[in-house]
């Protein structure tokens, strides 16, 4: 057993020094970590919209652009995880080598995991330290319930991505439906297609249903819900879910459920993994 | 009689309809040498990976007494790989030698920079460069030497001469004739000629079946060595550079070069030289 988790320690690592060493890695820092600092230099924590101001008006404008931006940054550098390396014989190599089949997946798992979530996760403290520095009020139980949501959206993606990756054979098949999953999924948030649906008079049921299912809804819903209890800055699906599940529970679901489903499907990714041939 | 330590019974593999593996049955006993030759897609890569358990296939297939797809990692300890492209890794070649020599119980990375020195390739010298921008012998030097640093009861090289300066196929074929006797090798090659001083069985396949399995006994050139001199007149820079990727040395006598070469080196030496047959005034092998 300790030999296993020293076989994942090393093939963590590695992918992990693999990672930060790739360019993709350096936009991501700087998309996320500028973000940050341009919404401090624009003066966002100084406007004031819909009742949001100082450091909680950031925090939400920041969630917000995770929901838009990290979602699909996570599917296209994770998609490529297990078919990258399978198309560029690296897989063939690694598998050579006294490495167990979980220890070479989770271990690929968790490296995405720590390089996606250290730099959101990081910015968002960078924020905050930002925010005691210039004496803002700091809604310490939002900035909690935000690190915990965006540890949990990173790993629902990263556990699509990888279900993707052993899925298929091929990089471009693999970002061709990473790309296919991340709009079906856009598609389904409130806004847009249950609103269509509502106004179609659908039944009410199918919406929630439809709505929970979608972990960008119950991300997205969550992030709001925190500032605005009675969701009455987005879209109609909102208040159909909160008065199903009411506001304490809607914000344990919108951490449960993308967590509970990133492990489901990694977990599916890593049975088909290791039933079919490896390279 | 001792057990196989690789037994293969009646292993098919199929690609969607296509037939890679037909029905073969081989018996690798330990201390078996093989070169295992056929044309492109006559089935030798995929039998290499099938032993090494990374394709699900049809039949029975023991390593070392295990099943090598479910006891992997027990398996994998003593069986070395060398495979016929060099992966593009990304990590420096530092953190690749510790990346190896961690996960291999009876490999550590000074024994890798050992082995690898001796192939020719100063690691330290290139510590930070990341793998993949290695040239290619560089690059199947480390492989190499990772592959043997681990001591492997059963070693497997996919071409593994290929990219190889001459002098790093002499640093090679010397120590493949080093090996302990117990260790069982399967070479993959499109030539036997190259490997006929290290081998004593030949299996050919083709089309996904084995043509011929034939036992050589142990070629007495094993290793072997030849001494060459050439006399050269009006010596240019390519001969020169020719002589010294050969690693002959330049005697006292002037234009004339000394060195040793494999004896299954010899055809491809004559080869070489031939470029500059019009140079050559004198030419002696023995």
């Amino acid at each position: 057993m300790k030999e296993t988790w020293n076989i994942l320690y090393v093939v963590s690592l590695a992918d992990i020094r693999e990672s930060i060493r790739a360019k993709w890695f350096f936009i991501y820092i700087l998309i996320f970590g500028g973000a940050v600092v341009l919404l401090f230099v624009i003066g966002i924590t100084e406007s004031q919209v819909l009742g949001f101001t100082g450091l909680s008006r950031l925090l939400v404008t920041y969630i917000q652009l995770c929901v838009a931006i990290l979602p699909i940054f996570i599917l296209i550098t994770t998609v490529r995880a297990v078919v990258g390396d399978r198309e560029s014989n690296v897989l063939e190599y690694f598998l050579s080598m006294p490495i167990s089949l979980g220890a070479y997946f989770w271990g690929k798992l968790l490296a995405k995991f720590i390089v996606v979530f250290l730099p959101v996760g990081l910015a968002l403290l960078g924020a905050v330290s930002w925010g005691i520095i210039r004496s803002l009020s700091i809604p310490w139980h939002s900035v909690g319930y935000y690190i915990l949501l965006l540890g949990t959206l990173s790993w629902c993606f990263l556990g699509i991505g990888m279900l993707i990756s052993s899925l298929v054979h091929k990089q471009e098949w693999a970002l061709g439906l990473a790309f296919l999953v991340w709009l079906t999924l856009l598609i389904f948030i409130d806004i847009i297609m249950i609103g269509i649906l509502l106004q179609n008079q659908v039944q009410e049921k199918i919406i929630i249903t439809i709505s929970l299912l979608n972990p960008l809804q119950a991300f997205r819903t969550g992030a709001i819900l925190l500032f605005d209890p009675d969701l009455s800055a987005i879209g109609p699906a909102s208040y159909v879910i909160l008065e199903a599940l009411g506001y304490e529970g809607f914000l344990t679901f919108s951490i449960l459920y993308p967590f509970g489903l990133g492990w489901f499907l990694a977990w599916l990714g890593y049975c088909i993994f290791k039933r079919g041939d490896l390279v | 009689m001792t057990d196989p330590i690789i037994n293969i019974q009646n292993i098919s593999k199929k690609f969607t309809r296509h037939v890679v593996l037909d029905h073969v049955n081989l018996e690798i006993m330990q201390g078996d040498r093989i070169a295992l030759i056929g044309l492109n897609g006559a089935g030798k890569t995929t039998l290499i990976r099938t032993i090494l358990g990374q394709y699900n296939h049809e039949g029975i297939l023991s390593v070392a007494g295990g099943e090598p797809r479910k006891d992997r990692v027990e398996i994998l300890q003593h069986v070395g790989f060398v495979p016929q492209h060099s992966p593009p890794i990304q990590m420096s070649v530092q953190e690749l030698i510790k990346f190896s020599g961690k996960l291999n119980k009876n490999s550590d990375a000074s024994a890798i920079c050992e082995i690898v020195d001796d192939l020719g390739f100063n690691a330290d010298d290139h510590k930070k460069k990341p793998f993949l921008k290695l040239s290619g012998g560089m690059k199947q030097k480390l492989l190499i030497a990772m592959a043997l640093a681990k001591k492997p009861s059963v070693l497997i090289m996919d071409e593994p001469a290929a990219n190889l300066d001459p002098a790093g196929r002499k640093a090679f074929f010397l120590r493949l004739s080093k090996i302990h006797r117990e260790t069982t090798m399967i070479l993959s090659s499109h030539r036997v000629d190259e490997l006929l001083a290290l081998i004593n069985r030949i299996i050919e396949m083709d089309h996904g079946k084995i043509v011929l399995d034939e036992r050589t006994g142990i070629h007495s050139l094993a290793g072997h060595l030849v001494f060459c001199k050439l006399k050269i007149m009006d010596m240019t820079d390519p001969i020169k550079k020719m002589m010294e990727d050969w690693n002959f040395q330049k005697n006292s006598e002037d234009c004339c070069y000394e060195g040793q070469i494999m004896d299954v080196d010899r055809l491809r030496f004559l080869n070489a030289i031939s470029h500059f047959a019009n140079h050559i005034c004198e030419l002696n092998i023995r």
